[in-house]
Parts: C-alpha cells; sequence; structure tokens
C-alpha cells in the first residue's frame, strides 16, 4: 500500500519537473597537485546529451528499424532502481548528476556491431604474441540488447592462459571511443607495462595501439583491466582473466572439472543502461552496484556435472562496487588460494566472500543429483525502515546428473592440503610481523555541495554503519553523487598528506609493514578492497588479531572500523599505485603511489 | 605472563591500535542487581579465510570479547556460581549462549545475528541450557541502533 501511495504521489508530479528539474552545480574543484594527467579522465569525443529530451526505446532486436542506442538517447532523468520498500527522499526527486550522461557508442549504428561472444581460451608459450583489441559490440542481457565494450569481441575477454615465469607480448588496439590502457591485475611485471595513464604510460588514444610485455611469477588466476575510467570500461565488459599454471606438479588437488567465473554486476533500469557520468563519475559515494547479477556476463550461467563431480572454480569479482557472498546450493566448499599464491592451509567454507578484483580459488564437490544454484546471500540494510533484509540473487545453477563421476576424487576433496611451499616463502617474513607499522593510512572521504536532503539523511543516519554494505541501499543519493562532490581519501598519518600528494618511497627488497585504518565517523564510511599494484602483500592481522593461515594477496577488503596490517614484499622496482578497488572510489581520488626504488639506483627514504 | 594476561594486553593494545567508536563496540550496562559491575564488548570477525566472515546467508560471524569489572561473587547474588553472556534476539524469544564471564577479558563465542542484546546473567552452571538468573549487564550490538525514518521530517509528504 505505501509504495502503491509512493508511486502516485511520484506519477502526479508533473514530468517536466521530474526531468528539468534544476541541477544543483558544484563550484569547480581544482586539481590537486600530483594528479594532473591521472585525475583529468574526462571523456572526450563525445556527444552531449544533456539537453535532449525525446526518449525512445533502445531494443535494436527484433527487426526494428530503430538505429539509435543507448547513448544516442542517453540522458540522466530516468528514476534509479530503488530497494523493495524504500522510497525515495522527496527533496531528491527531479534532480539529477551533475554530468554529462555517457553510453558506450554514440552515433553508431548498432546493427553495425558484432554480437559478442564467449570468451575463448588464449594457451600461450613463452615467447608468443597476442592481439588484443577493445571494441565496441552487442551483448544481449536478459533478452534485449545493448552497445558496449569487449576485448576481441568476446565478454569476457580471451582467457589467457600462460605457463608460469613465462613472459608474453600483447599488441593491445584501442577501438573504443575513449581513452583507454590495460591493466594487468596482480601480476609482478615490469613497472612499464602496468597500465596505468600518467603513472606508467600515457593514455592510448581511440585508435591508437600499444605494445605490452607480460611476465608472469606467479601461478594462479588475475585479470586485465583498464586503468582509465573503469567505472564505465570495467563495467562495461572490459575485462579478462589470466590463469597462470604452476611449473611445480601437482600444485593443485586433481579434480573432474575446472571452470573460471568472472563475478559481475550492471546496472539495469526497464531495458536502458543507466548512463555514466562523461566529465566524471557518478554513484560516488558507494560506487555503482548493478541490480542484475552476472556470471561470465550472463545473467544464468549453467554448468553440468555427474554425481560426486569435485570442481574447481577460479573465481574473480570483477564489479564495480559490489562484494559477493557466493554459495553453491549447499554443496561443501574447499577454498585452497586467492590472489597471488594458495593458502597455507586449504579450508573448509560454507560461502565465499569476494570484494571487487579478489580472487579465490575454491573446489566444490557435487555428491548428489540435483539442481545446486549458485547464489549471493547478503543481508541488506534499508535505511529507511532501519532494518535488514536477506537477499538472494541466483546467478547460475550446477545441474548434477545421477550418473557417478568417471573418476572419483572424493577422498581428494576430504583431505585439507598444507602447503608447506608456501609456508617456506613466507616464513623468511614473519620476523617483520611483530615490528612497528612503517606507514599508516586513515580512510577517509570528504564531500561538498551534495544535495540538501542527501546530507540531512546522512547527518541523522548516523548510529550504524555496517561493516561490509553489501547492497546500495540509497541510490538515488548515490546516483546523484559525483566524483567532483565526493572526495574519497587516503590519509598519510605522519604527513597529513592525501592521496596523490603521498610521497613514499621505500628500498627495493625491503619489507614495508602498511597499517590501514577505515574511520568510521567520516561522512559516509564505508569497506574499501585496497589494491596494491606490482607486489604480493600479506595480511598479518585484522584489528589487532593475527591472521593464522596466510596467503600472498594484490587486494585487501578494509571493513568500515576496521585496522588492518598489511606487509608489503617490495620487490618490484617502479612507481606502482596502492588504490581502492571501488572503480567509483578510484575516480573520486582515492589512491596513491608508492615509488619503490631499485637498490643502488638512489637512497631509500 | 599467563595466557590470560597476555590475551588481556593483546586486547588493549588492539583497542588503542583499533579506537573504541566504531561499528564493533558495545557498551555494557548494569542492572539493580549488580551496579558495581561494569564492561564494554568487542565485536571482532571470527576467523576466516575472507577477513570478512559472514554466514551462508550473509549475517556477520563475531567472537565477542567482554571486558568486565566490579562483578562481585555470584554466589552473593544467590544460588549462581557463574556469569554466562547470551546473544539475545532483539523479540527476546532466543537466546544463544556465548560462554562463561569473568572479570578481566572474556572470549566467548561466535555472535551470528544481524541485531542483538548482549546479555550477561548470573546462572547455577557456566553451560547452562537456559537462562534463569538474573542479568547483570546488558548492551546493544552498534546495528542495533539502526532507526526508522519513517516519521522523520525528511520524507514529510510520503505516506507514513
Amino acid at each position: 500500500m505505501f509504495r502503491l501511495l509512493c508511486a502516485v504521489a511520484l506519477l502526479a508530479m508533473p514530468a517536466s519537473a521530474q526531468r528539468s528539474a534544476p541541477v544543483k552545480k558544484p563550484p569547480a574543484m581544482p586539481d590537486m597537485p600530483g594528479m594532473r594527467g591521472m585525475r583529468d579522465s574526462s571523456i572526450g569525443g563525445t556527444r552531449d546529451t544533456s539537453t535532449r529530451r525525446k526518449r525512445a526505446t533502445s531494443s535494436v532486436d527484433g527487426g526494428s528499424p530503430m538505429v539509435m542506442t543507448d547513448a544516442d538517447m542517453a540522458e540522466m532523468a530516468m528514476p534509479v532502481p530503488m530497494p523493495k520498500g524504500m522510497p525515495m527522499i522527496p527533496g531528491l526527486v527531479g534532480l539529477t548528476p551533475a554530468v554529462t550522461s555517457f553510453l558506450p557508442g554514440a552515433g553508431v549504428d548498432p546493427r553495425s556491431l558484432p554480437l559478442a561472444k564467449a570468451s575463448r581460451l588464449a594457451r600461450l608459450r613463452n615467447g608468443d604474441t597476442l592481439d588484443l583489441t577493445a571494441m565496441l559490440v552487442r551483448r544481449i542481457i536478459k533478452g534485449h540488447s545493448y552497445v558496449m565494450y569487449a576485448f576481441n569481441g568476446q565478454s569476457p575477454g580471451p582467457l589467457i592462459r600462460v605457463p608460469q615465469n613465462a613472459s608474453i607480448t600483447v599488441r593491445f588496439h584501442n577501438r573504443i571511443d575513449l581513452p583507454s590502457a590495460v591493466h594487468w591485475h596482480g601480476v609482478r611485471l615490469d613497472n612499464r607495462y602496468d597500465g596505468v595513464p600518467g603513472l606508467t604510460q600515457a593514455e592510448v588514444a581511440s585508435g591508437k595501439d600499444f605494445l605490452y610485455t607480460v611476465h608472469f611469477p606467479d601461478a594462479g588466476i588475475y585479470w586485465y583491466h583498464p586503468h582509465v575510467r573503469e567505472d564505465i570500461q570495467q563495467a562495461m565488459g572490459l575485462f579478462g582473466n589470466m590463469r597462470v599454471d604452476a611449473a611445480e606438479p601437482g600444485y593443485y588437488s586433481p579434480v573432474n572439472r575446472e571452470q573460471t567465473l568472472m563475478l559481475d554486476d550492471i546496472l539495469i533500469n526497464g531495458d536502458t543502461l543507466i548512463p555514466f557520468g562523461k566529465e566524471r563519475a557518478d554513484y560516488a559515494l558507494m560506487g555503482r552496484v548493478g541490480n542484475v547479477l552476472l556470471i561470465n556476463g550472463e545473467p544464468r550461467y549453467s554448468l553440468r556435472a555427474q554425481k560426486g563431480d569435485v570442481v574447481r572454480f577460479f573465481l574473480t569479482n570483477v564489479a564495480s562496487s559490489r562484494t559477493f557472498n557466493l554459495s553453491f546450493g549447499g554443496a561443501p566448499i574447499k577454498v585452497i588460494a586467492s590472489d597471488v599464491s594458495r593458502f597455507e592451509r586449504e579450508e573448509r567454507v560454507s560461502s565465499v566472500v569476494i570484494a571487487p578484483a579478489e580472487r579465490y580459488i575454491v573446489e566444490v564437490r557435487f555428491d548428489r543429483p540435483g539442481r545446486f544454484a549458485i547464489v549471493n546471500a547478503v543481508q541488506s540494510i534499508n535505511h529507511y525502515l532501519g532494518e535488514f533484509t536477506p537477499e538472494v540473487d541466483t546467478l547460475g545453477s550446477v545441474a548434477v546428473a545421477a550418473e557417478p563421476a568417471a573418476h572419483d576424487f572424493g577422498r581428494q576433496f576430504a583431505a585439507l592440503r598444507t602447503n608447506d611451499a608456501v609456508s617456506r616463502d613466507i616464513a623468511p617474513y614473519r620476523k617483520y610481523f611483530d615490528k612497528a607499522p612503517d606507514k599508516t593510512l586513515t580512510l577517509t572521504v570528504a564531500t561538498n555541495t551534495l544535495p540538501l536532503a542527501t546530507v540531512q539523511f546522512m547527518n541523522v543516519d548516523t548510529a550504524y554503519f555496517a561493516p561490509v554494505e553489501w547492497v546500495d541501499g540509497m541510490p538515488d543519493m548515490n546516483w546523484l553523487s559525483t566524483a567532483r562532490q565526493v572526495r574519497w581519501i587516503l590519509r598519510d598519518d605522519a604527513t597529513g598528506q592525501e592521496n596523490m600528494n603521498i610521497d613514499w618511497h621505500v628500498a627495493q627488497r625491503s619489507v614495508v609493514k602498511i597499517r590501514i585504518f577505515n574511520d568510521p565517523k567520516s561522512f559516509h564510511p564505508m569497506q574499501h578492497p585496497i589494491h596494491l599494484h606490482g607486489q604480493r602483500m600479506l595480511v598479518i592481522a585484522r584489528d589487532g588479531v593475527a591472521t593464522k593461515n596466510l596467503v600472498w594477496k594484490d587486494t585487501a577488503l578494509i571493513p568500515v572500523g576496521s585496522t588492518v596490517d598489511l606487509m608489503v614484499d617490495a620487490s618490484n622496482p617502479g612507481v606502482w599505485m596502492l588504490h581502492c578497488h571501488i572503480a567509483e572510489h578510484l575516480e573520486a581520488g582515492m589512491m596513491m603511489a608508492i615509488h619503490v626504488d631499485s637498490v643502488g639506483a638512489g637512497a631509500a627514504r | 605472563m599467563t595466557g590470560a594476561s597476555w590475551v588481556g594486553r593483546t586486547l588493549l593494545l588492539a583497542s588503542l591500535v583499533c579506537g573504541t567508536d566504531g561499528p564493533f563496540d558495545i557498551e555494557l550496562f548494569n542492572t539493580p542487581a549488580s551496579p558495581t559491575a561494569q564492561g564494554r564488548a568487542r565485536l571482532v570477525f571470527a576467523e576466516s579465510p575472507f577477513g570478512v566472515a559472514v554466514t551462508a546467508d550473509g549475517r556477520a560471524s563475531y567472537d565477542v570479547r567482554i571486558d568486565a569489572s566490579g562483578l562481585p561473587d555470584p554466589a552473593t547474588l544467590g544460588a549462581f556460581s557463574s556469569y554466562v553472556a547470551w546473544a539475545v534476539t532483539t523479540d527476546l524469544t532466543q537466546w544463544h549462549r556465548l560462554g562463561r564471564v569473568a572479570n578481566g577479558t572474556s572470549v566467548v563465542g561466535h555472535a551470528e545475528l544481524n541485531k542483538f542484546l548482549l546479555v550477561i546473567t548470573a546462572e547455577s552452571s557456566p553451560e547452562p541450557r537456559d537462562h534463569s538468573g538474573p542479568t547483570i549487564l546488558h548492551g546493544t550490538s552498534p546495528s542495533g541502533w539502526l532507526q526508522s525514518f519513517l516519521s522523520h521530517p525528511l520524507f514529510r509528504g510520503l505516506p507514513p
């Protein structure tokens, strides 16, 4: 009844009021020193659609003569999907983000674009070369066609599979309508090829190319994605996995099948993509949390298995902001590895918590016939009612036949392996665990000129902030916030410097203890998946409690109110980013650089 | 150094490191049954390979660490021998025993409720099936402070 009355109230509002209500234009925020060239990520070559009023269907299916794309029609005057039972704050109705809307492929006839294909395996050997082209494609999601991006026309991009210690050459061709670059996430490669415009290379303009050399020293699962306007390019499909096969035989236990799953979400209203901010990111408070969950670009992943099959899943979270809590219909799960190594000890878990950019390798045994739903199950917070609400989204399923598995690996699955090689690798670093932190960071946020109703609500809704926000409970406020109004901050406690003004130098081969505190008393505290480029690190303690089962990581989730100690193996010289991997937080400034100085090439500070 | 004092020092250090006012801290209030009792509790994510421990349906899984002082000998309150901590649903219908509490630092079991009351009672056994003795200390999980904005002026114009 309540939602019905809300709907009536919104419908009773004049359409003109919803579309053309004045946008609160914030004053320009000055560029911050050290960020020039990095933060200037506005988009060129696209049409300003802010004055458009006509709307039409975006569908290109069914033989319609319509040739306009979502990008042609993109405007910001659409309502954002609100969670069930959560009304928009009346003071926000009719406002739109202070950005020009953007979607891929403006002016392009979608019929001229290829339909995206599923990811294909690109098995490469040492010395091989791969052509990787970022391009426009059509993708069908839930029966609707959208113009999006893909690498080599594949969604996700090609699964690059290489042996450990291989080096490959990647000829990157940028054929999308934005400048781009490729970051090889988690790979400890030569700094020149890390793919960070403004730091390690220039942006690759549309129509231009770049040559990468990628060396893979560590076994495991990695991924590649742009490091330019990730909030758009990654969200629109530019990502793919790299699987590095261990040189060591028997690195993993034997299994019946292996699957590589990229977990994602996308924000769709009806049959229309919700546009992005052209000049800067919108959804800057919480990041863009999609309302359609995807595995490998599809809303309904499916796998066939046989009774007793053990399946090894290589999981990567490529969503802009969402942290998943994934399970497999009650089937037993064993977690064996994460970002850059195996765990010291395999563990049984009931679900897999995976933050943006993290990877986990898990084994699942399907020991009875039937259908096992792959679900994301979380407790969302309704900030209007002040209540938790269980939310379960099904991303796919595993259909298990009654026929028994060809090989029974039940005994191997039942065993929890101890990986002595991992412990031996970590052992030399343990003597540093108890030292005082070399560096400390506080995570916080600053805002300006947000809509008054947003500020008022945030100011009164301060009694509790969840350590992890699993869903976007306030999408109206989130949508309206832009990277000009919100500045996410990494603050160096020693100097007070923030983000790209922080000047950290460490010596190559040093072991650096970084303590990060996520301040719960900021205007809008939120969890942050902190990613360090080009190095590996251990999460050695959380809130003063030592980690008992270590694993090498490149991304660590820092919940609100938590203090996390990272031990960085600064082995790889160069200048490397440390940033939040929520795409919109990165766009809103939450990044810094760490200089790992070559020994002999300059004094370490 | 005894194990207990080591844990206490570790927790003191942890509280200094981590601050005390976040989504993990619970202030405990005493009752007329034991006006000298004082305490605080801190929720710490249970051990998990993911750092953030949650149940399969997404509820946070916390170890509860209680710092208490001023607890009298339970026998002075009646036929009791122990203090026991419980995680209790806000409608008081479900009581989940966490573990024994004493003066100093006690690390008790997992709390896996979205919102809960933390209640410490005097009991005749350290592992009672049900609570039966008087409440000595009580507090509310930080999530319990979530409030409804149904009638807040910000939403004026919307039906309650």
